[in-house]
């Protein structure tokens, strides 16, 4: 499948400061593409490059097969973490305004921005000043801006800092909508949570360093797993445990125990092995982990990233 | 393609660039204002018009002839004042070789009575405006008759004949007439006693304060009458008394001609001054709006959002076109009203403006004008764009502004005093080679007369500082659009402006 994105070995410094590091990833076309690292990961910067707000140091960028710049701004959508509107500008006259930047016929344009409105519950909203919208209203304008031209390219940067929780939903439906509308979506984030349920991939920077990149199967492949076993023995000397705790006092002979596995060890091969050594348990459980954990794995806690 | 798209996008920033200042009150308060002016101006002038038009009623029961001869004064100011304004209209309208030996066919501020005279014994204002319509009925119509100064209302004849002594009762109701009475009050009534001539004593009654060249015309008439009457006393005859009287100097004035001296030189001035200040001005208003504008987009963080449809360059060079339109139509408007009260409408107003209009008569003056008065549009309006795109609020702007407002302002409101005074100071020529000044300078030397090298030289050299500006500038703008680290120092802007 032909890449909507690529990035290879980018550099960006600012003075003294390098705020990406030699940093190579792809997107492939359909993909939703989580981006995610705490604050002062690189995140924003590498979505500027990518958009040719900024440009790399070093490095190359190709975007929807081309160097990034604003002859193809037509299918791309951009939803910036640090968002804001003309304030005197009706909400259907600033997505018209954006979409007319994308070079989208005026007609054209206003047509899909009702729709959007409609669709987002603003359509009797269409022509109040933006300065008279909500704060929900104005954030689901912006969002329309970003979706007007049906972008083949969706960047969402932190789309959902900020908002609440029905918006939240409301964008990640409207993302999950591009992707099978065959658009390829990259957001960044520091909420895990939406990354897990969005992501086909995801992108793990630390301090403008790529610290993973795959599917989140492929991410939680690098933790070792975690198993809760009630067994008549220990499993510490099982093929692939690397530790094993008892937990709590046994009863009638059975012991509950906390079990974790060597990284790209298999669960279903253990339980194989126990079956067929007769092995005796009463209960296997696997504990898969959660995205914030793997995050915290690979990158380290929150205030270690900063 | 793609630079059909980028022009487009310049375009579309540009129009909703001029679309927002547009709907701002002080954009159409500023706009409108010379406008309202130039409609209010002539009714403030007639309001306080010291040639307003009023009324004197004459109560002469004297046998001195003295009432008669302020009547014969009164008629001869409104001849004077019909002379002076139908020269006027006929040399502005080329009209004075129509009767070349005619009082009115040389324009002159001011009349001696021999002339006046000349003029009434030719048919007065009727009978050249027969001759003017002989050649265009036309201009002969569009002629507005100035209103005489005073007029004088009948004296009934009850009052003619009521004592001195009784008339303060009597004037009463003609000088406040009551409401039901439906007549205008007499401004101003003058009784000459019987005994006028052997006693000096006449009185006047006004409903208001006398006015000074009133006082003046009728105090000159009871003079000459006493006079003469003095004379006779003494032997003199009366016809050699009348003579005496009358004797009065012809003043010859000697006046640049019209093809030359100072006043010319002055008056060519006035447009280019003017445009000065209109460039000044007009550049103030707009690059605060723009200056707003920016700083809404940064503080309203809506900047990225339009960067990643346009590039930094098109994003400034749209805001920089909106602007320059927004000054342009401000500016057109302002001429366009000028014109139309120099053309369209008659009275001092127009009177002024029409003669300052002549270095329009010259296209390479109207080259001059317009070519830097937008070089010199666009060379202040990227600094006031700049200054925008550094500055988080207003409050960050004025650091910036106050400083080069002053820059600005200070030099060019001391170039307008030195052009006007007539001084071709080394000051001002070194200033026509700033190009920060240059087209300020060269605005206001248009009209006194500027060697063509200095024009093409200086416009030449604040091309040149407009490109560097672009670039030099244009590096400091994209860098400072998405800096959230403030205003940046005096060495910031010099690195930002170093780098490519």
């Amino acid at each position: 499948m032909l890449d909507a994105l690529d990035v290879s070995a980018v550099v960006k410094r600012f003075g003294d400061y390098t705020a990406v590091n030699n940093l190579s990833f792809s997107v492939k076309s359909g993909e939703v593409f989580g981006f995610l690292g705490g604050n002062g990961a690189g995140k924003t910067t590498t979505l500027r490059m990518i958009l040719d707000i900024l440009w790399p140091d070093a490095g190359s960028i190709s975007v929807l097969g081309n160097a990034p710049g604003r002859g193809h701004a037509c299918d791309i959508g951009f939803l910036p973490e640090e968002r804001g509107l003309y304030r005197a500008m009706s909400a259907i006259d600033t997505i018209v305004y954006f979409a007319r930047l994308k070079n989208m016929p005026a007609a054209e344009a206003k047509r899909e921005g009702l729709a959007l409105l409609d669709r987002f519950g603003l359509g009797g909203q269409a022509k109040t000043r933006v300065d008279q919208l909500s704060k929900g209203m104005s954030q689901k304008v912006q969002l329309a801006t970003a979706l007007v031209n049906k972008p083949k390219l969706l960047i969402l940067d932190e789309p959902f800092s900020g908002l609440d929780p029905l918006n939240q939903g409301l964008l990640e439906d409207e993302i999950l909508a591009a992707s099978r509308g065959g658009a390829t979506v990259i957001f960044s984030t520091h909420v895990m949570q939406h990354a897990e349920r969005l992501c086909d991939r995801l992108l793990l920077l630390a301090r403008g360093v790529k610290r993973f990149e795959g599917t989140q199967d492929e991410a939680r492949a690098t933790l070792p797993i975690k198993l809760a076993l009630t067994a008549r023995n220990s499993p510490a000397k099982l093929p692939g445990v690397i530790s094993a705790d008892a937990q709590g006092i046994a009863a009638d002979g059975w012991q509950s125990w906390d079990v974790k596995l060597e990284p790209g060890r298999s669960a279903d091969d253990l339980l194989e092995h126990c079956t067929s050594q007769g092995f005796a348990l009463r209960r296997f459980e696997q504990h898969r982990a959660s995205l914030h954990d793997i995050f915290v794995h690979i990158v380290g806690a929150p205030e270690d990233t900063k | 393609m793609s630079l059909s798209i980028i022009n487009r996008n310049v375009l579309l920033i540009a129009a909703r660039e001029f679309r927002q200042i547009a709907r701002t009150r002080s954009f159409w308060l500023t706009l409108l204002i010379l406008p309202i002016t130039l409609a209010v101006l002539p009714l403030v002038t007639r309001l306080i018009d010291p040639n307003l038009q009023q009324t004197i009623m004459l109560i002469d029961q004297s046998k001195t002839g003295a009432g008669n001869a302020i009547a014969t004064r009164i008629e001869t100011e409104r001849q004077r004042t019909d002379l002076i304004a139908l020269a006027s209209y006929a040399s502005d309208n080329k009209l004075s070789a129509l009767a070349r030996s005619a009082a009115w066919s040389e324009k002159a501020d001011w009349y001696p009575d021999q002339l006046v005279a000349k003029f009434a014994a030719e048919g007065g204002a009727d009978a050249a405006l027969r001759i003017i319509r002989a050649h265009s009925p036309k201009l002969a119509d569009e002629y507005k008759r100035p209103r005489p100064s005073y007029v004088i209302v009948p004296t009934p004849d009850a009052l003619a004949a009521t004592p001195i002594d009784a008339l303060d009762t009597a004037l009463a109701p003609y000088l406040k007439p009551p409401e039901q009475a439906g007549r205008k009050p007499v401004d101003y009534i003058l009784a000459i006693p019987p005994d006028f001539g052997a006693e000096r004593g006449v009185r006047l009654w006004t409903n208001g304060t006398p006015r000074g060249p009133f006082m003046a015309m009728v105090q000159a008439d009871l003079t000459r009458t006493l006079r003469t009457g003095y004379l006779e006393t003494q032997g003199v005859t009366p016809p050699v008394a009348q003579i005496a009287n009358r004797l009065e100097p012809v003043i010859d004035i000697t006046r640049p001609q019209a093809v030359g001296g100072r006043e010319r030189v002055l008056i060519r001035s006035i447009l280019p001054l003017v445009m000065t200040y209109i460039l000044l001005m007009s550049l103030i208003m707009s690059g605060q709006w723009m200056l707003q504008s920016t700083i809404e987009e940064r503080s309203s963080k809506l900047i990225e959002a339009v960067l990643a449809c346009v590039s930094p360059h098109d994003f400034m060079h749209g805001k920089l076109l909106g602007t320059i339109a927004v000054g342009l139509v401000m500016t057109f408007t302002w001429i366009a009203c000028g014109l139309f009260a120099a053309f369209a409408t008659q009275g001092a107003i127009a009177d002024f403006i029409r003669p300052a209009l002549e270095p329009l008569s010259s296209p390479g003056s109207i080259a001059a004008i317009l070519y830097f008065f937008l070089t010199g549009y666009v060379m202040v309006a990227l600094i006031f764009l700049v200054i925008g795109a550094m500055s988080d609020s207003m409050q960050d702007a004025q650091g910036f502004l106050v400083p080069t407002m002053l820059i600005l302002m200070m030099p060019v409101i001391i170039l307008m005093q030195v052009v006007i005074s007539g001084t071709d100071s080394m000051m001002v020529k070194v200033m026509t080679w700033i190009p920060l000044f240059t087209p300020f300078a060269v605005l206001a030397r248009l009209g006194s007369g500027i060697p063509a090298y200095e024009i093409i030289g200086s416009g030449l050299v604040l091309l040149a500082f407009i490109a560097l500006e672009f670039v030099l500038l244009g590096r400091v703008f994209r860098a400072s659009l998405l800096s959230g680290q403030g205003r940046p120092s005096l060495k910031t802007m010099a690195s930002l402006m170093r780098r490519q």
